[in-house]
């Protein structure tokens, strides 16, 4: 316990020297490229920057050592939006304005990234958006200013109803927090089910406020509505409260259980023996023996995270890493920092391997492509909780198409009129 | 039922904020920061003692005894340096006190989301006509009305709970009769905080011991304890009572209002009775 | 009194050619400052002189902004015709609020304030279709003469600078001196005569829309709303930010928005995570030890009102 107490506090000091240091330190003697990345570094979403972070700054180190990006070195400016999007704006501004970044990334909170996404189009600056997940960023709302490198909510979610709907499950209902997202998802997941399997019916729907402590009466709802199995997209602290919750009611004995998050480690983990086994979700699940087995690199891309973060990757972690990369990938493409080179070579798209698999940077929206990975939550021998059984989708399987995307853009121009 | 458990869980977690305001004067919002360090020590606790079914129990007696150490600390360090002033410079404080200790449960415990699993023979439930009933709920249905009874007697049973309730009328007069009221202040204001400490170590088990669990506890505190009375213990338990079964059925009935109809009904009171259903109105 | 025109009049010449020495961030910097500043001015109006501490103000910035920002989006009023609309929609919340909070005194008024304030952000959030719910509402931006940082910067003062004459004229009145009687003594005052209850809420309402005019403000500068401005932390920004300058005086708000924003700005860029545990700390130090706020301290005495009484 000491020792953790003393990692934490140690994290912390590394932490402050790195941005006190302004990024990791610049070997080469070129001016550095400056991407101006603001997140949740304080506060509740610590949970998900601090990996994300460790894996954008690994990355970054990594291409710098090999020479960085066109001779030159890349170097992060990490600002804090206080989960709040106009602290983002603000940041978005200073850094553009102050610091003269290059490029403006990060986000985790949908809503910081919409309002970074809409000050970049008014600045003209390219903006990658990075851990956030609406797909609004680069769909209803998208403009050339924005990119996305990460993975959005449609491919996952339709990656999971495409699973679902291989089962023999006509009677659905969800649980969904009542905000922004809660809808996204279910909307989405009950949209393609539909699609695939015509014949389901939504007996029951949930709408709990986000950040609901106390589940019972919505877990009585849905053992009483008389679904066959049922969605879940409350995440992260709440949804491990649901489960607690949930589990004595024998909950997911009666009603197959699909949740859109439980499968990432921020909420397995402290489930431990109460991890909710049968579970179906998605989830970046690297000591699964069928994923190292596709991706023969992966065991070692873990060893060299772990090495310096002193913890287990999450999902967040490899996309800190893969943002990295897909921007000095652009840069490189580019040929050059130039805001407009960059953005072209963002429409241009392009195809990159990481240890995971290949992400795919669609040209016609500047949204990433990455492979989607479905699973079922186990016990291991050691009687912690895994993802296991793992099936890998690619995104672009899934993924809306292109004309689709051109759809929702055009009908969200006709409501803005 | 699940309404009258959630009731029975906000009364423990709300009666201490209002204890310590009938007595002191002070709307304590830093008190959904002791929750939550509540529930942290309970996490280290089952964490460091050895994997023993006593062990649980013992670390729900010793995490809150942290709390109130806490709790005595900031009375004697900071609250009792200002009692002089606008009881508002108070409330700000606790403000105050809300910022630092998240940051230091930030630092100390670190970001990640943590939990504690149930004892085994709580783990599972039991029928209540023919129903699943959480046994783990039993326990809170069961140390409510323990509290609440432990409460009472020491309220009107014993020579501190006497003086407790001598200062919620006058503490002027109570100091003039030679009573160490500093000292009474510290003693109520740390069993507040065990309380509190007791709420979030109860609470461990059955959500996830994460950063912000402080704010989602203490906006419904707040209500709870508005409702039934600021400084009102049978208040706090009508009302937790009241607010358990509107959160459990009124989600159901009318999901779409049913936030703005706490907030709501806790303005209505203010309006009609602004000492709440049972408190006693100000001079 | 000339002293102080002095330093008033150098201050005007000092900011008005702010721009031609600071980058255009510093410019939007000052720029948040004048609007915090006005907010938390608007704010004291009720805390220094009326002694009436409100939990809820966001709820009069957030009726402001969304005011402005929906009349811009949703009807396609032009940002100048849409600012007014700010104070407008804030006065008349607060005058509806207003009516029964300042019925109550002391803690219960904070707390009714508080709970009307969080009935609107609820609203907000919920009501999807009008407001964008948690994702506010973007693109809210000022016309292109005024879109520039300095241009901004400059329309921003002027109204922040003509919002706090008004705002001292006010505080200056037999109006404002009533006002100080009711905070003194308020039994002593309605026996002199005074309607307390209506001057109360007379000052409520004009601390309201002010507070509205700098959440308009606000929106235009930030080019977006979100239900954020109405969250109760949002209602201990101008508390924390009178209380760092000095609750007993007029400009006090305005040198602890100054003070506020800058610390921000120094600490949170550096050490985000140190933040909240910085300003926590400050706010705690400041009451403890320093009940007459920064501008007390740097020697500002003379104050013609207290703030702090003995209970």
């Amino acid at each position: 316990m000491r020792a953790r107490i003393r990692d934490a506090i140690c994290g912390a000091g590394v932490m402050l020297v790195v941005t006190a240091a302004g990024g990791p330190v610049a070997a080469q003697t070129k001016a550095p490229i400056r991407i101006g990345e603001i997140n949740s570094y304080s506060g509740l979403g610590t949970v998900y920057t601090f990996p994300y972070r460790e894996g954008l700054l690994m990355a970054a180190k990594e291409i710098n050592d090999a020479g960085g990006v066109l001779g030159r070195p890349i170097e992060f400016i990490f600002r804090d939006d206080k989960l709040k999007p106009d602290e983002a704006v603000k940041a978005a501004r200073e850094l553009v304005g102050q610091e003269k970044v290059d490029f403006l990334a990060g986000c985790i909170s949908s809503g910081v990234g919409l309002a970074i996404s809409a000050y970049a189009k008014e600045a003209k600056v390219l903006y990658i958006a990075t851990h956030c997940q609406t797909s609004r960023l680069t769909w209803d709302d998208g403009h050339k200013y924005v990119a996305h490198t990460t993975n959005n909510v449609n491919q996952y979610v339709r990656a999971l109803a495409k699973k679902a709907a291989t089962m023999p499950y006509k009677k659905w209902a969800h649980i969904s927090p009542d905000y922004e997202y809660g809808h996204n998802v279910w909307d989405e997941f009950s949209a393609y089910l539909k699609q695939l399997k015509p014949d389901v019916e939504v007996v029951q729907q949930n709408w709990p406020k986000l950040g609901e402590t106390d589940h019972s009466s919505y877990v009585t709802a849905l053992l009483q509505s008389g679904a066959d199995a049922f969605l879940s997209s409350v995440w992260g602290a709440q949804e491990i409260a649901f489960v607690k919750q949930a589990r004595p009611f024998g909950l997911f004995e009666k009603v197959h259980y699909f949740s859109a998050s439980v499968g990432n480690p921020d909420e397995l983990d402290p489930l431990g023996k109460e991890a909710p086994v049968g579970a179906i979700t998605p989830g970046f699940a690297w000591y699964d023996d069928g994923m190292q087995k596709r991706h023969p690199k992966l065991a070692e891309w873990v060893k060299k995270y772990e090495a310096r973060a002193k913890k287990e990757p999450t999902l967040g972690a490899s996309w800190g890493y893969a943002s990295a990369y897909i921007i000095a990938e652009a840069i490189k493409r580019a040929k050059s920092a130039d805001t407009d080179k960059v953005i072209t070579a963002f429409s241009e798209g392009f195809e990159m391997e990481f240890p995971w698999g290949k992400v795919i940077m669609r040209g016609c929206d500047q949204q990433a492509i990455p492979p989607q990975w479905i699973g079922v939550v186990r016990m291991n021998t050691k009687g912690k909780p895994v993802l296991a059984d793992v099936e890998e989708v690619h995104g672009k399987d899934v993924i809306k198409s292109c004309d689709e995307v051109a759809k929702l853009r055009a009908a969200a121009a006709e409501k803005k009129k | 039922m699940s309404g009258l458990s959630v009731g029975m869980f906000l009364f423990l977690v709300s009666v201490g904020m209002s204890l310590i305001f009938g007595v002191t004067r002070i709307v304590n919002l830093a008190h959904g920061s002791f929750y939550m360090v509540g529930a942290y020590l309970m996490v280290t606790l089952v964490e460091v003692l050895p994997d023993r079914p006593w062990a649980f129990w013992l670390a729900l007696v010793a995490a809150p005894l942290g709390v109130a150490v806490l709790g005595g600390a900031i009375e004697v360090g900071l609250l009792r340096l200002i009692y002089h002033r606008d009881p508002l410079m108070q409330l700000i404080l606790t403000f105050g006190l809300i910022l630092v200790i998240s940051t230091l449960v930030l630092l100390v415990w670190g970001p990640d989301n943590k939990s504690v699993s149930r004892p085994d023979a709580l783990a599972g439930s039991v029928l209540i006509f023919g129903q699943r009933f959480p046994s783990y709920y039993l326990l809170v249905l069961g140390l409510a009305p323990v509290v609440a009874v432990g409460l009472w007697l020491i309220f009107y049973r014993t020579r501190w709970g006497m003086l407790i309730r001598a200062a919620t009328v006058d503490r002027e007069m109570l100091g003039a009769l030679g009573v160490n009221v500093a000292a009474l202040y510290t003693q109520v204001f740390a069993f507040g905080s065990w309380l509190a400490g007791l709420g979030g170590a109860l609470a461990a088990p059955t959500v996830a011991v994460a950063l912000g669990m402080d704010g989602d506890v203490l906006t419904t505190a707040f209500v709870v304890v508005v409702i039934g009375g600021l400084g009102s213990f049978a208040g706090s338990f009508i009302s937790a009572l009241l607010v358990g079964l509107l959160q459990s059925f009124g989600i159901l009935v009318f999901p779409a209002v049913s936030i703005v109809l706490l907030f709501a009904i806790m303005a209505v009171v203010l309006i009609v009775r602004p000492w709440g259903l049972l408190g006693r109105p100000e001079e | 009194m000339t002293a102080s025109a002095r330093a008033l009049g150098l201050l005007a010449v000092v900011l008005a050619l702010a721009p031609l020495a600071l980058p255009p961030f510093f410019l939007q910097l000052l720029t948040e400052i004048a609007i915090v500043g006005l907010f938390a001015t608007a704010f004291n109006l009720l805390m220094g002189f009326g002694g009436m501490v409100s939990f809820g103000h966001a709820a009069y910035f957030a009726l402001g902004a969304y005011a402005a920002a929906l009349l811009v989006k949703r009807a396609g009023v032009p940002m100048l015709l849409a600012l007014p609309a700010a104070p407008l929609a804030a006065a008349a919340g607060a005058l509806l609020f207003g009516f029964f909070i300042v019925r109550l005194t002391h803690t219960y008024f904070a707390m009714l304030s508080l709970a009307f304030a969080q009935i609107v952000f609820t609203v907000i959030f919920k009501w999807k279709s009008l407001t964008g719910g948690d994702d506010g509402l973007l693109d809210v931006w000022p016309p292109a003469m005024l879109k520039s940082p300095a241009a901004y910067y400059y329309f921003t003062l002027a109204t922040v600078a003509l919002s706090l004459f008004v705002l001292h004229s006010v505080s200056e009145s037999p109006f404002g001196y009533a006002l100080r009687s009711v905070r003194e003594n308020p039994r002593r005052a309605r026996f002199i005569g005074i309607n307390v209850r209506r001057l109360q809420l007379l000052a409520f309402v004009i601390s309201g829309a002010f507070s509205g005019l700098a959440g308009g403000l606000f929106a235009f500068y930030n080019g977006s709303v979100f239900p954020d401005f109405a969250y109760f932390t949002k209602s201990f920004e101008p508390l924390v930010v009178a209380l760092l300058g000095g609750a007993q005086s007029f400009f006090g708000p305005l040198a602890g928005a100054f003070g506020f924003k800058i610390l921000e700005w120094l600490v949170s860029r550096q050490w985000p995570v140190y933040w909240p545990l910085f300003l926590g700390t400050i706010v705690v130090l400041v009451i403890v030890a320093l009940p007459q706020g920064f501008v007390g301290l740097a020697g500002g005495q003379g104050w013609r009102t207290r703030l702090i009484r003995k209970s």
